[in-house]
This record gives C-alpha cells, structure tokens and sequence, in this order.
C-alpha cells in the first residue's frame, strides 16, 4: 500500500472500531453488564487520541515528503 | 503559470490562468481525515452518558432500599391467585403471586422484551407475555419461552400483621 495511503486506513480502522464499541456498549448497557459497558465506553474515548495521534503524524509526515522533493 | 504572473499584461490564452489546482486533492484528504478523527470524537462524547449511568448502576443504586408498601391484605388473595401493584415508582407496574400458604413472589412485570405488562396464568403455573407470548418462570424470574432474554426484576415482599408488603427491588444477576 502506497505510505501516504496508511494514515487514512488506520483512520477508518478506528471508525469502524468506534461503531463497533458503541453497538457493542449499547447492547451490555440494555443487558445489564454495566462493567462491560464502561470497558467499550473507555475504549471508544481512548481510541479519539488515537485518531488525533494518527492525524498529526501524519501531517508530519506529508510536510517531511514535501520538502523532499 | 509562475512565468505568467510576473508579466504584466499576460498572454490572455486561456481564462483559468488564476485558478490554482495543485493543492486540491492533498485538501480534500486532509479534510477527508479531519471528518475521520471528527467522528471519533463524537463518538467519544456520545460514549461518556452510557458510561456514567452504567457506573451509577454498578455503585450506587445497587441494593436500594424504599418505603415499604402495602400491596394487599392476607385474606384478599388465595393460593395461586395474583394481584397487580405498581413499585417501586407510581408507574413501574408489577405483580405477585400467592404460590402456597407461606410463599409469594413477586415481580416488575414489564416484559423485559418490549415492556408488555406480563400476567399470571393460574393453569398453566406460568407468567405469560401476551404481545410475543413470552413465558417466565414463575419461581425465579427467569424466561422460558419466547423473545425475552433476561429475567423478571424480583421484588422482595414481607408478609406482617396479614398484609403483604413489597420491600426492595433485586438487581438482575449479571
Ligand atoms: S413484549 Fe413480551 S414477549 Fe414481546
């Protein structure tokens, strides 16, 4: 894959991610496994720095090829 | 085009001599990012209320305990019969049921599928879901047939001075 295209992956990664804890938070919550709830809820406010993370460095690294060429 | 910008007048040999297009994709995917890590943190916001009332759950309310409250007289209900009551709110409808002699359940009966008021059917010894034709048992709670998953809320009851008194709502088993 080509490098510039990584970023935007792992990006969507963590969306799908965040849809999938959320459904997963949802339905512990309505059976009542409130620790799972808060596990899923957790992951989902862990993986917004994650996504922030991934975003700055990747505008890192677009101003670092930049000046390459 | 830079050699263009410098002469003044230009050659006029073509009208979009000003429109600049170098930039617009690497724009457009950095935007495209920044609705990515957008929609993370919405997600992370919305993820906050679940988490503080399922903590509330897990700590606080746990094994609250309210007024007690008089559902009926001893003599007013026979073996195998049922009365209807609502606790422990106004509105949280509930039911219970004179098994023998000595021994009452007692239940929120809102379905735990869709919230249809469940009723006791003397004959079959089952507490019966009219909407889906869930089926609880009558014992413990728990479902026995049809869409529900999780069991009756149990509400602990106390037999004094020929009433039956409803006294704390049990948690679900987790
Ligand atoms: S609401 Fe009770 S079975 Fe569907």
């Amino acid at each position: 894959m080509k490098r510039e295209y990584i970023s935007v992956a792992i990006l969507c990664a963590i969306l799908m991610l965040n849809i999938i804890f959320t459904q997963y938070m949802v339905h512990q919550y309505f059976y009542e496994h409130y620790a799972n709830t808060i596990i899923s809820g957790a992951m989902n406010i862990l993986l917004f720095p994650a996504a922030i993370f991934v975003y700055k460095r990747d505008q890192k690294m677009q101003k670092g090829m930049k000046s390459h060429e | 085009m830079t050699e263009n910008n410098n002469k003044i007048p230009f050659n006029e040999d073509n009208y979009t001599h000003n429109i600049n297009r170098n930039n617009e994709r690497k724009l457009d995917r950095r935007g495209f990012m920044k609705t990515l890590v957008g929609a993370a943190g919405v997600f992370a916001i919305s993820s906050l209320p679940w988490g503080a009332t399922a903590a509330k759950e897990l700590m606080g309310l746990g094994d609250k305990e309210y007024p007690h409250k008089k559902i009926t007289d001893l003599k007013s209900i026979g073996v195998g019969d049922a009365v209807d009551f609502a606790f422990p709110g106004e509105h949280d409808s509930a039911i219970l049921i004179r098994l023998s002699d000595e021994k009452f359940v007692a239940y929120q009966n809102a379905c735990t599928h869709l919230r249809c008021p469940v009723f006791w059917d003397k004959k079959e010894e089952e507490m019966i879901c009219p909407c889906h034709h869930g089926k609880f048992d009558v014992q413990t709670g728990s479902p026995i047939a049809g869409p529900p998953r999780r069991p009756l809320p149990e509400i602990q009851v106390k037999v004094d001075k020929g009433a039956v008194y409803a006294v704390r709502v049990k948690r679900y088993e987790t």
